[in-house]
């Protein structure tokens, strides 16, 4: 009974959001008042159903409705009921119902809090948002339709959950990274409403950035979860595998990134407008590219839900009206507009011009490597691979320039910059930039040329710029420590975000070059030393799981005779699934992992494993954090809770913060 | 900015949408093996069924076959035996490599060979039997030479032995028409050349 009230609250969401697609769309060209009013209270009702849609199908999860199709293929009655409600987004047609419940919760959050916006442009957005809700829930409701019965013969247990998706990061990880992905449809909604208004001012960036920060920082922490689960769970302890999924995730994260750089410079200086307006459209693209990648089956990748074509053609299909549609009127729409705003070559402007040629190079290489092999085979040249190394090295030198300009960009004004006058300052940073990383150097290994040392310097040029870039400006108010107080939320939040740039370079370069791992054989008693650290194997026996089965081992850890911890590495063995999954032991400290993966029992009463010491790799996600930290900050700026003022003060406001800034 | 570039985002897309398209319809597993047009490895292995007899790459060459890595653990294994067995009446050769269970040497004993047969011929008599006779892979190394990574995995074999064509995933009809059956015949009428040319020069030499 519940799974079909489910099924008919996803039908009502479906009619509420074509609704929500034609009528306030309507009302914006007839100037119809009434129709346009309509917009509200159907985008808040869609969600309403789409969540109810949701939490009937972790309904019948929970309660193990084995006559619902998806229920009996993800789950069984011995997983432990947490996992039982994470299975709801495990399989394919389960996801999409949740990616549905979040972009209907973007388009009524957009109701709800754009209280400001003229109700002609509220209308558009939220007409257009209504129209992508519709192509999303009739993929889910008539081609991956999650509360199908196999009634009346349906089984009497289920088929378990993927042992790799039972773990604390897949409750968290997809959440997460749909709010980003879908949350940059705002976004879109807003460039889109912009093109059919024809109006360019500054006005549409400055709405447009809240919602980009917060889409932007729900990406950032899901792509980081996913790494960080991949690292634990994965059992080899790699946190990026280029894995075309991971880079369908990563391309929006890129062009996301330029994009919150060019609202800027389109709210503040009123340039760059169609190049913010295409970036605005291409994020929220390459996040719907994302979804046909995963979903279609064209590309090999362990993220890939089980598939068949015709889902595939839908897609393509919603993807060329959506896209193909966006770009169409971009290219009718831009010939109009003319950027009035005039700056000189050292400028701010032209600092984030480079800053979006690197992204977008970075994009255009995550691209290629992620698609060349799919060109290469139907052009009918046979298969090719693209991995780590190709990646590995072009981002390497990408982010040598990137990271140099970084350090600069914030110290330089908009519209025209004296470089005579960033001398001092700048040559002050360079010091204390080679102070840190040597002295960090020191700290952990032997001062060596290496990709370490360059990785160090660009993360403390990085982060030595940021904060004494703050500095700087705190004494320019000139009140001492109530200057602190002055300094704007979003200012701290690019710095912030700035900073945690540089620390996850610090632990990428750390990571890679001073990891060291060993596979060794081991018998009870046995022990082997690495980096300093000494691991025992103290006990191995036999492991009983509520749906596994399998075996665990104990380990000590010592260093220089004094106990660090004790490790528990296990291998389990999923019984339902037979499949055989890696727990490894991790012991984390912010210098350092000690990794130890449980491998093979040999003969000889001895088990193989994997010893790791992965120096700074928390870093990595430190920096992460630290970048969406930084855009909670900015969003926390009052500016973005002002009223909007009319347009003949507001242009006077711009040139003033233009002036100030 | 000039009024075409304008349109430049919408080419692109539209040209990389043409390559999505052709890609939903084509098997994004096919790998070209490293073994292409190289001989199949060394080996020497004992038969399925009579284990006493062993089998070499040399007694498997002579005319074109199809190699099939399969196991009665795989569903997708079974499914394909029906159409296989239609293949073999078709006059295709068709060698079973066996890969047995258990996966991971860490669980379970090592599998019983009277077990085995039991449980291989009962799956071969309910859906079908393709095989012209299945030789065991005992420590799965001959499937680890061939660079398998799931079952079922098909192999093309031309008379000389060596590997033509390597498929991963299930041989259905439409598999087999687009893929297999050109390489065959092509394969074949080479092989009865081969064979004239043979019994020309011998009779030349006769001569």
């Amino acid at each position: 009974m519940i799974p079909e009230l489910g099924q008919i609250a996803l039908t009502f969401s479906f009619a509420l959001s074509l609704l929500l697609g034609i009528l306030p769309l309507y009302g914006s060209y007839t100037g119809n008042e009434r129709a346009l009013m309509l917009a509200k209270p159907l985008a808040i009702s869609a969600m309403v159903f789409a969540g109810l849609a949701f939490f009937a199908l972790c309904y019948a999860f929970y309660y193990d409705d084995f006559t619902v199709i998806n229920v009996a293929t993800n789950s069984s009655s011995v997983l432990p009921w947490y996992y039982k409600l994470t299975a709801t987004w495990g399989s394919h047609e389960g996801s999409m119902v949740l990616w549905v419940w979040i972009l209907t919760i973007w388009t009524a959050a957009v109701a709800v809090f754009s209280k400001q916006l003229p109700l002609l442009m509220q209308g558009r957005i939220l007409g257009i948002m209504g129209l992508i809700g519709v192509g999303f829930i009739a993929f889910s409701l008539f081609m991956s339709n999650p509360f199908e019965r196999s009634l009346p013969y349906f089984p009497a247990e289920g088929n378990d959950l993927n042992p790799l998706l039972q773990d604390f990061g897949m409750i968290i990880h997809p959440p997460l990274l749909y709010m980003g992905y879908v949350g940059f449809a705002v976004s879109f909604a807003f460039a889109i409403a912009a093109l059919l208004g024809g109006k360019f001012d500054s006005t549409w960036a400055r709405w447009a950035r809240p919602w980009t920060l917060a889409a932007w920082m729900f990406l950032t922490l899901g792509i980081m979860l996913g790494s960080w689960w991949a690292y634990k769970e994965l059992g080899w302890g790699g946190w990026w595998f280029w894995d075309p999924v991971e880079n369908a995730s990563f391309m929006p994260w890129l062009v996301g990134t330029a994009l919150i750089h060019t609202l800027a410079v389109t709210e503040k200086r009123g340039t760059y407008k169609s190049w913010t307006v295409l970036l605005a459209l291409a994020a929220f693209s390459l996040s719907l590219l994302g979804a046909f990648l995963v979903r279609s089956g064209v590309l090999v990748s362990v993220h890939s839900f089980a598939t068949d074509p015709s889902r595939g053609v839908f897609l393509l299909v919603f993807l060329l009206l959506v896209i193909g549609g966006a770009l169409l009127l971009y290219a009718l729409r831009m010939r109009s507009v003319r950027s009035e705003a005039r700056y000189q070559l050292f400028s701010r402007e032209v600092m984030l011009w480079g800053n979006n040629i690197f992204l977008l190079t970075a994009t255009l290489v995550v691209f290629l490597g992620t698609l060349l092999p799919l060109f290469h085979q139907e052009l009918g040249l046979g298969t090719i691979s693209i991995g780590e190394p190709f990646f590995d090295a072009m981002f390497f030198y990408l982010a040598i320039p990137f990271s140099l300009l970084l350090g600069l960009g914030p110290w330089v004004r908009w519209k025209q910059q004296k470089w005579q006058t960033l001398i001092p300052p700048m040559s002050m940073v360079a010091i204390a930039t080679l102070v840190v990383s040597l002295g960090m150097m020191s700290l952990t290994q032997s001062i060596q040329a290496n990709t370490a040392l360059i990785g160090l310097l660009l993360g403390a040029w990085v982060g030595m710029s940021a904060l004494g870039e703050v500095g700087q400006r705190i004494h320019q108010f000139g009140q001492g420590l109530a200057g602190i107080r002055k300094l704007n939320a979003s200012h701290y939040g690019m710095t912030t975000a700035h900073i945690g740039f540089a620390v996850m370079v610090v632990g990428i370069a750390m990571t890679t070059t001073y990891s060291v791992e060993r596979d060794v054989r081991m018998q009870i008693g046995d022990s082997v030393t690495l980096s300093g650290y000494q691991f025992t194997l103290l006990d191995v026996y036999e492991l009983d799981g509520p749906n596994y089965g399998g075996e665990a081992a104990d380990l000590r850890v010592e260093r220089a005779g004094r106990l660090i911890t004790h490790l528990h590495a296990e291998k389990r063995f999923y019984t339902i699934q037979r499949t055989v999954m890696t727990q490894a032991a991790i012991h984390a400290r912010l210098n350092r992992d000690l990794y130890v993966s449980l491998g093979e029992a040999l003969p000889g009463n001895a088990w193989s494993f994997k010893v790791q010491v992965k120096p700074f790799v928390r870093w990595i996600w430190l920096g992460g954090l630290l970048m969406a930290l930084g855009s909670i900050w900015s969003l926390l700026d009052v500016r973005y809770r002002r009223k909007v003022v009319s347009r003949v003060r507001r242009s006077h406001t711009i040139t003033k913060e233009a002036e100030d800034a | 900015m000039r009024n075409w570039m304008l349109y430049t985002p919408l080419a692109i897309f539209l040209g990389v949408s043409i390559f999505l398209f052709t890609g939903l319809f084509s098997d994004p597993w096919t790998r070209d093996s490293a073994l292409l047009n190289r001989p199949l490895p060394e080996f020497d292995l004992p038969d399925l069924m009579e284990p006493e007899r062993r089998w070499n790459r040399e007694l498997l060459t002579g005319e074109p076959f199809l190699l099939s890595v399969w196991g009665v653990w795989c569903p997708t294994c079974k499914a394909q035996l029906a159409y296989m067995e239609q293949l073999k009446e078709q006059g295709i050769k068709v060698v079973g490599l066996y890969y047995p269970l258990p996966v991971d040497p860490a669980f379970g004993e090592h599998f019983s060979l009277g077990q085995l047969q039991r449980d291989v011929r009962q799956q071969l008599q309910q859906f079908g039997d393709p095989y012209q006779f299945n030789i065991l892979d005992e420590n799965r190394r001959m499937s680890m030479d061939l660079g398998v990574s799931g079952s079922p995995e098909t192999f093309l074999v031309d008379a000389e032995g060596r590997v033509r064509m390597h498929h991963v995933g299930d041989i259905n009809p439409r598999v087999w028409r687009q893929k297999f059956e050109p390489a065959m015949e092509q394969l074949q009428s080479l092989a009865d050349t081969s064979v004239q040319q043979n019994e020309a020069s011998q009779t030349g030499v006769g001569y």
